[in-house]
């Protein structure tokens, strides 16, 4: 561990959620949280790339609006598609927002592969892709990004799990497994990194309006929402200014996981 | 809204007890920097009188309610007070506690009036402030509901060694939270907690902590820092976070054992 400590500002900044000047990756755009992230980052005055784990063009077509909404935001951004399993893949796409935005001062990682399913019917198979997707790849992006962070001794990691991480529900063994892997990675890295001027953070976002497989099915609405002091599902535009808050400061808050999640996790 | 002015808080009202120095000063700042208007409450009325015009300075609107945050009585004339000259409460930002009665020495020696003190200030009033101050905000005519911050501690969250007092009240604090967050949500009130880790006030506090080299980080934490974290949770940035105790504190509490213990061990075969 080095000895690196940087200084913090002496008083507040006059903004003290403005980003101008920084340069963001956020990997998982296309998802909707991913996108919340992205567009809330660029208002805040970040220049933002736009990344998608290896993907069909779908997911191709939705990420490049991403873009589109950075680009109209007078935001300098980017489009890339990178395979989390192939490190040179990765460290590639961390060279080319580097160089296409001036640096890389803040990740997020916001790929998703949700699945819900009896572990009975989950071959080993189906644990791999659903670790990679959702545990090796921002352990990936964190490792090439740290590396860029490190030299710079600024950066800002912020990594994006489901509520499903923190509380047992039946069916999601393997994706609660491996978004509770991102948890105590994050504590790890935070750690690991602490003397880097590198925080490492995550928000842990309970079920969502329009969420894949849990807030685009009626009946888990329902339930979801019912269990909730608000009667509503969070809405995956709130996300956007979490990130911000965590993006933006001033590097006291690491190792700390945030429920956004409307209070699910406070209850019995 | 864009992302900015979410964070705004422009016409609201704080009533922040705790305001006369401290992490309570520097949050009074930061919320006249967003927009609020800051009802300052302490004891201390010429504190209080300080930091109105550091607001002042800066543009921003403060008025000073001297109090005891463990009187009901007292409490209830501040929430009173407070709409009297502003006409609402937005935000409660409960920040007033301290002390460290009877902390640092064996159980056996805490009297019972060092642990009821210390009770009654960091939790107690807590509960208190909540209670005068959500009927206004349930059952406002604008329907605008409300925001109430807790701050606790880091020692809400891990014990200490013959800290007996402040890690009880302040876990209480934790606690109390969720509970507000469960039961008034559906009055659009949110709530949450914030935990700082050690921010210190004076020089030989500092020392005390050796300039934060034990903290992760490796540095303790500046006034300043609270005032954006308070901020974001006061404003409509955090809208869908609620219950929830978010620690400032340089990551020790994500840590276990000394600080920059790093372990290596080569990969080989599974057990």
């Amino acid at each position: 561990m080095s000895d690196f400590v940087p200084t913090p500002n002496p008083e507040q900044p006059e903004d003290p959620f403005l980003l101008r000047g920084r340069a963001a990756l956020v990997v998982g755009a296309g998802d909707p949280l991913g996108r919340a992230a992205a567009v809330a980052l660029a208002e805040a005055g970040a220049d933002v790339a736009v990344a998608s784990l290896r993907a069909g063009p779908q997911e191709v077509v939705r990420v490049n609006s991403v873009a589109n909404e950075i680009w109209s935001l007078g935001r300098a951004n980017v489009a890339i598609t990178l395979d989390a399993s192939d490190a040179n893949s990765v460290d590639a796409a961390v060279a080319r927002t580097s160089s296409e935005l001036g640096g890389l001062d803040i990740l997020i990682n916001a790929a998703d592969l949700p699945v819900a399913a009896p572990l009975d019917e989950l071959t080993p198979e189906d644990w791999h892709a659903i670790l990679a997707a959702n545990l090796l790849a921002p352990a990936m992006t964190a490792r090439a990004a740290a590396r860029v962070m490190t030299i710079n001794g600024y950066g800002r990691i912020i990594n994006l799990v489901s509520v499903l991480a923190a509380r047992g529900v039946a069916n999601t063994s393997s994706y609660a497994a491996a978004h509770a892997g991102v948890l105590a990675m994050t504590r790890s890295l935070s750690q690991e990194l602490a003397r880097s001027g590198i925080t490492v953070n995550a928000l842990q976002v309970g079920i969502y309006e329009g969420q894949h497989g849990f807030g685009d099915d009626p009946e888990t609405v329902r339930q979801v929402a019912r269990m909730l002091p608000a009667k509503a599902l969070v809405k995956p535009e709130d996300v956007g200014p979490a990130v911000v808050a965590l993006a933006a400061d001033s590097g006291f808050i690491t190792g700390e996981i945030i429920a956004l999640d409307g209070a699910a996790t406070a209850r019995v | 809204m864009a992302t900015p002015d979410r964070f705004r808080l422009d016409g609201q009202v704080v009533l922040l007890t705790g305001a006369g120095r401290g992490l309570g000063r520097a949050m009074a700042l930061s919320y006249a920097d967003a927009g609020a208007k800051v009802a300052g409450a302490s004891r201390t009325l010429s504190q209080l009188e300080e930091t109105a015009e550091l607001v002042a300075e800066r543009g921003g609107e403060a008025i000073s309610i001297a109090t005891d945050v463990t009187d009901r009585v007292a409490v209830e004339a501040m929430v009173a007070e407070t709409i009297d000259r502003f006409g609402r409460v937005d935000i409660l930002m409960n920040n007033a506690g301290g002390g460290a009665e009877g902390d640092g020495s064996p159980l056996e020696q805490l009297t019972d009036e060092q642990w009821r003190w210390g009770i009654d200030m960091n939790l107690t009033s807590q509960m208190l402030c909540a209670r005068a101050v959500l009927p206004h905000m349930t059952e406002r005519p604008d329907n605008r509901g409300g925001v109430i911050i807790n701050v606790a501690s880091g020692f809400g969250l891990r014990g200490g060694r013959d800290n007996w007092m402040y890690v009880s009240a302040k876990a209480g604090v934790v606690n109390f939270t969720r509970s507000l967050a469960v039961t008034y949500g559906s009055s659009g009130v949110r709530t949450n907690c914030i935990a700082p880790g050690i921010f210190p006030h004076t020089p030989q506090a500092l020392e005390r902590w050796r300039g934060g080299r034990y903290i992760p980080i490796g540095r303790v934490g500046l006034a300043w820092e609270m005032g954006p974290l308070a901020v974001f949770l006061s404003s409509d940035a955090a809208a869908g976070i609620s219950g929830e105790t978010i620690a400032q504190d340089g990551g020790g509490l994500a840590a276990i054992g000394p600080t920059g213990w790093a372990p290596r061990v080569r990969l080989t075969e599974p057990t």
